[in-house]
């Protein structure tokens, strides 16, 4: 489609790009006090984004640009869970950063990417939508200039990013080599006619996979995600743990099922490989890596907000691990995990950022008896844990029990067994903080006020956890039918 | 009207959640919630019979589902089926059940547990209605126990008392043994037919996908759970024994609306029971009624002679499905539902009066018995009017409701006998008709007993007086309720309900059990019916009436001496004053039973198991010392060696994980060229 006819389809990128020029320009006039309107005002900007992106759900899919961009319902789906995931980060981030307009600027940007990531069907837009994201992640990273702890993660984290997207970039420069096509499109139809040396094609997959590994922090990419996770304040964490990685993921499906695989007989159903190399037992292999090694580092680690960075590592395994049967079910599975994820660690965060002032610390040491001083917040944090766990009836168990499905359907009975066994290694730490919270009295310490805001914002994620692991097939049958996957031009 | 279901079955659900969390701390302890709630279902109920009545038409049905557990081959849908079967029966469960709310207004007044009382009330009332809406038997199922739950809840709502503590556990406990039937039968239907949808289930059956002695299993052992939930013999033990809860629930749960459950259920899956099934149905429900019915005769506690009457009167009912008068069964569920509700309340406004006198009088008694009464006709007049009405409704007495139903089901029960060539079968109608004179015999002792003659404690007498209005109001609404008339419109025949409406809104369905001898069964009895009203009719008036008659000789004019029929019949009369000694027997058998093999097991852990231990102990001990080195060095060793491992392999991976930048990016380069180089070799 022409770059013209095109823009009609780009109203939710437009009007963010919009709403983040306006906001800059707001912020100026604003004074000090005032900051928190743009806040409120972003929150709002990424709501509408997200409403205007839903609305594109029932358009036919498409490509726009030229081929650079794609609009189908597998990336509306993903920006709607990325306009979500800001919102909530928003007012996760309120508090702290009341009168740091420019850190809510900074959000929305990242918004727009994660917005371009699911949809690109181009390796330069790839390029283009991960350094949006990136770039920006950097900063918000690094926000606190005089904390050395925040600067540290963001300069890490900027320069193992620049490492692994050069890697990716030198990957891609061997696919334009050996295919003469930069649509991902053309380069699968000039894999599939089988004229590319595929021990080339082998390396620069390696090479991508690097960047995309990085980019949802798989083994061995993943060493940037500890440090940051625990330098970085704990908004951004969240943000991090959620968001960018879900577009993500959404990058990493959509270029594995149209480089190495494409669709046998026009539907988006199962796969054929492209290139000859061993691709679902080399991701198997990756996926049990990265959620053994994730789990087994979250073990005995004091501080809660580097234990949930690793097990964060650990959760990317699981959804990895869906990654190796190239299928409806899996993208499926992976799609509900997201969102299930979504409300638990965002939970879990919120928890932590909330109180972590009031009870002096991030440690499982602070949280010691904290039953007996908060029970509300307690209670929901264990319902966080648990879930995270993957324990029914709450929502986590179901988006495993989705996942492990898909990988048992295909007969990958050792890989997802692997799987619980990790599972049962994740239950003694997360439960080390149900521990910690209710089986340590202390009558000493008082109990803790908290105020509405901090209850509500606990109810609206906590509600989800519990709902979806008694009621989710409307969730299921929105994510079942958001795989519509665009191949052309 | 999907909708509106919707609104009538989560209201209660609303009051009851906002009770139990704030309902201490809202003024007057929150009963204007619960009573809202339950008004507007009320309400919104009367609106849809209003709706069935304009559409007027038998096959009325809407459903609506949304799929609920959706695990690839295992789907559960959760829906609602509406048709006129469940819409009338809603309209009993909210007439009672608001009814019952109004008059625990002055009922319960005071209590400590005030609030937790409305709290409770409304957790049944939503779980009642549950049990009517489902579409399916799973979720009747998770409603069944909830129903079950809430009886358990109320029964032994005066905790602080060891009998009505007990007399919860009982209940609970006796249901658990029906309900692993009604499992039982659930997942037989569910691994033949694969849903739980009632529809679906109708179609299944009658393709033959479930047939032959498993459906017949399938029905009786679903039927277990009625048995146990409508308190039908041999699990009827703990209804009884529920009166121990505040009377304003003994009326709603255990008289009108829980125990129904059962009945209603059956109602529900008559489109499956084979011969055989409908054959065990008849017989439990028959002999139950003429079973309790006897021993209501001897009782002295006047919720006790009800508590009997109304398992004798469950038992007409589920003897009416399984002779496939279904429309007969159903409607004396209903009018049942009214004048024993009503009865209850009644029964209620009396205990109350008694309960009063005495605080004023500084006695301590039971204020359940009726040798302490007599002569309370004159002050309490409204009362005593509506246990008239009440009692001649159940009596089977022209001009009320009960004569239409239970005349219905006499006339059901002897078309079936009829219609089989087995003569045996006639045993049926004669349990239904002995047990109707005798029915009529024990109310009019009980009302005599309560109401005419002379006081039997002056004193106490002094201080009875009439009930306040919240109490009064809706014993006069039930009493209104079981007049004929309100079922027969259009018609006025009082002598059958054929012309009503009712009767024209809830048909028999089509049986789907296909085997020829099931469906001709159906059909036979329904033209039978007709020849045998007539007779069954006459019959059940003259039983009827002699019934009060006797009851007037032995009790009112003394004609006949009771002291002394009772000392010739002694063996007799203490049969039935210890209800067949049941409880007894259950204590001997099944309760010592289980003793006795608990006391067998821990002898058998204590002697057999601690012997062998013990002899072998020594053996032991001799390889102790060996042992304990194997152990330290090998089980501890590996043991730990696990843990250590598992902790190392954790730290030495932290150790990967150095702060350094140079040697992060280090470890993805020399990752990927290790996995390219792995993977190429």
């Amino acid at each position: 489609m022409s770059n013209l006819n095109s823009i009609q389809y780009f109203i939710p990128e437009l009007f963010l790009t919009a709403a983040i020029l306006a906001l800059i320009i707001v912020d100026l006039f604003l004074k000090r006090k005032q900051k928190s309107i743009i806040a409120y005002l972003s929150a709002a900007a990424s709501l509408v984004a997200g409403f205007l992106a839903y609305q594109q759900f029932s358009l036919p899919a498409t490509s726009i640009f030229q081929g650079m961009l794609v609009l189908d319902s597998f990336a509306i789906f993903f920006k709607i869970l990325a306009a979500f995931s800001t919102v909530i980060v928003v007012f996760i981030s309120l508090d702290k950063f009341r009168e740091t307009a420019e850190y809510f600027i900074l959000l929305l940007i990242v918004t727009l990417g994660m917005f371009i990531m699911p949809a690109v069907n181009d390796i330069l837009m790839i390029i283009i939508a991960m350094e949006i994201v990136g770039l920006i992640s950097y900063v918000l990273a690094g926000i606190h200039k005089t904390d050395l702890k925040s600067t540290e993660a963001a300069l890490k984290y900027m320069i193992y990013g620049a490492v692994s997207t050069g890697i990716m970039a030198f990957g891609f420069s061997l696919i334009y080599g050996l295919t003469g096509h930069t649509n991902l499109y053309d380069i699968q139809m000039t894999l599939a006619s089988g004229h590319v040396n595929s021990v080339a094609m082998f390396i620069a997959f390696m090479m991508v996979l690097a960047g995309l590994g990085y980019k949802i922090a798989m083994v061995p990419f993943h060493f940037w995600v500890p440090d940051v996770y625990e330098g970085a304040p704990t908004p951004v964490t969240a943000f991090l743990s959620v968001g960018p990685k879900a577009a993500g993921f959404a990058l990493f499906i959509r270029f594995l099922v149209t480089i190495v695989a494409h669709p046998s007989s026009g539907a988006a159903d199962t796969f054929v490989q492209n290139v000859d190399i061993q691709a679902p037992f080399l991701i198997a292999v990756l996926a049990v890596l990265t959620m053994t090694l994730g789990n087994f580092s979250a073990l005995n680690q004091k501080n809660i907000k580097r234990m949930l960075g690793y097990s964060a590592i650990a959760h990317v395994g699981y959804m990895v691990m869906a990654l190796v049967v190239f299928n409806k079910d899996a993208f499926g599975a992976i799609m509900f995990y997201m969102i299930v994820y979504l409300f638990m660690n965002f939970g879990a965060f919120w928890i932590l950022e909330s109180l972590s002032s009031k009870l002096g610390g991030e440690d499982i040491e602070h949280y010691k008896g904290l039953g007996y001083r908060d029970s509300f917040t307690a209670v929901s944090m264990a319902v966080f844990m648990f879930s995270l766990t993957g324990l029914p009836p709450l929502a986590g168990f179901i988006g495993k029990v989705y996942l492990f499905a898909a990988v048992i359907k295909q007969g990958w009975l050792i890989l997802a067994l692997l799987g619980v066994l990790n599972s049962v290694v994740s239950l003694f730490y997360y439960v080390s903080v149900v521990k910690a919270m209710f089986l340590k009295q202390d009558d000493e310490l008082a109990p803790i006020q908290t105020s509405l805001y901090h209850k509500i914002m606990v109810l609206i994620l906590v509600v989800p956890t519990l709902v979806l692991g008694v009621y989710w097939s409307p969730v299921i049958e929105f994510t079942t039918n958001s795989i519509g996957l665009f191949f052309g031009r | 009207m999907i909708q509106t279901a919707l609104f009538i079955w989560l209201l209660p659900l609303a009051a009851f959640t906002i009770q139990i969390l704030f309902g201490k701390r809202l003024p007057r302890k929150g009963d204007w919630v619960s009573i809202t709630a339950i008004g507007i279902s009320f309400v919104l109920a009367i609106s849809l019979l209003i709706q069935a009545l304009t559409h007027y038409d038998p096959e009325f049905v809407v459903t609506a589902s949304i799929p609920w557990i959706d695990l690839g081959s295992f789907k559960i849908n959760m829906g609602i089926y509406l048709d006129n079967l469940a819409i009338i029966m809603l309209m009993v469960v909210t007439t009672v059940s608001f009814l019952v709310h109004v008059y625990s207004l002055g009922y319960m007044k005071g209590e400590t547990y005030y609030n937790r009382f409305y709290a409770y009330l409304s957790l049944f009332s939503f779980s009642m209605l549950g049990l009517i809406l489902w579409d399916n038997l799973f979720g009747i199922y998770i409603m069944w126990e909830l129903v079950g739950i809430c009886s358990y809840l109320l029964i032994g709502f005066y905790f602080e008392k060891d009998s009505a503590a007990n007399a919860g556990k009982k209940a609970f406990i006796t249901n658990r043994v029906g309900d692993f039937g009604f499992l039982i039968g659930l997942l037989i239907v569910f691994t033949s037919l694969g849903t739980f949808n009632l529809s679906e289930i109708n179609l299944g059956v009658s393709q033959g996908m479930l047939s032959g002695g498993l459906l017949t299993a399938a029905g009786i052992l679903l039927f277990a759970g009625a048995i146990g939930k409508s308190a039908q013999f041999p699990l009827h033990v703990w209804l009884p024994d529920a009166m121990e809860g505040p009377t304003p629930v003994s009326a709603l749960i255990h008289a009108a609306t829980m125990v129904a459950a059962g009945v209603y259920l059956m109602a529900r899956l008559s489109f499956m029971l084979s011969f055989d099934a409908m054959l065990v149905v008849a017989y439990v429900g028959g002999f139950t009624a003429l079973f309790s019915a006897t021993i209501a005769i001897t009782q002295n506690d006047i919720k006790r002679v009800l508590a009997y009457s109304t398992i004798s009167q469950l038992g007409y009912m589920i003897m009416a499905i399984g002779v496939g008068a279904y429309t007969a069964g159903f409607f004396h569920l209903v009018t049942h539902a009214m004048f024993k509700a009503g009865l209850f309340l009644a029964s209620g406004s009396v205990i109350h009066a008694v309960h009063h006198s005495m605080d004023k009088i500084g006695e301590h008694g039971d204020p359940n018995d009726m040798r302490n009464m007599g002569g309370f006709k004159s002050k309490m007049p409204i009362t005593y009017l509506v246990f008239l009405i009440f009692s001649l409704a159940l009596s089977g007495i022209p001009f009320f409701s009960g004569f239409l139903s239970k005349d219905a089901i006499l006339g059901g029960s002897l078309a079936f006998a009829l219609a089989q060539h087995n003569p045996i079968h006639f045993l049926l109608p004669v349990f239904g008709f002995l047990a109707a004179a005798i029915t009529a015999f024990y109310m009019f002792r009980l009302i005599i007993m309560t109401f005419y003659g002379e006081p039997k404690k002056p004193k106490l007498f002094e201080h009875i007086h009439e009930s306040p209005k919240t109490m009064t109001i809706p014993l006069l609404t039930l009493a209104f309720l079981s007049l004929f008339f309100v079922y027969t419109i259009p018609s006025i025949n009082p002598t059958t309900g054929e012309g009503g409406w009712f009767y024209h809104l809830i048909e028999k369905p089509v049986s789907a059990v296909s085997t020829q001898l099931g469906h001709a069964v159906y059909q036979m009895t329904e033209h039978a019916e007709h020849l045998a009203h007539v007779s069954g009719l006459m019959i059940s008036i003259v039983l009827a009436l002699a019934g009060i008659l006797l009851a007037f000789a032995f009790y009112f004019w003394k004609k006949i001496d009771v002291e002394a029929l009772t000392e010739k019949i002694k063996p007799l009369y203490l049969l039935s004053l210890n209800k067949y000694y049941i409880d007894e027997i259950y204590n001997a058998t099944v309760i010592r039973g289980l003793l006795i093999w608990n006391d067998f097991l821990s002898w058998f852990d204590g002697a057999v198991i601690d012997g062998l231990v013990n002899s072998t102990a020594w053996i032991v001990r001799n390889f102790s010392v060996l042992d304990g080195l194997f152990d330290t060095y090998v089980v501890d060793g590996l043991v730990n060696g696990v843990g250590s491992a598992v902790s190392a392999f954790g730290k030495s991976l932290r150790k990967v994980q150095t702060g350094q930048i140079q040697n992060y990016v280090l470890g993805a380069v020399l990752g990927t060229a290790i996995i390219i180089i792995l993977t190429m070799i």
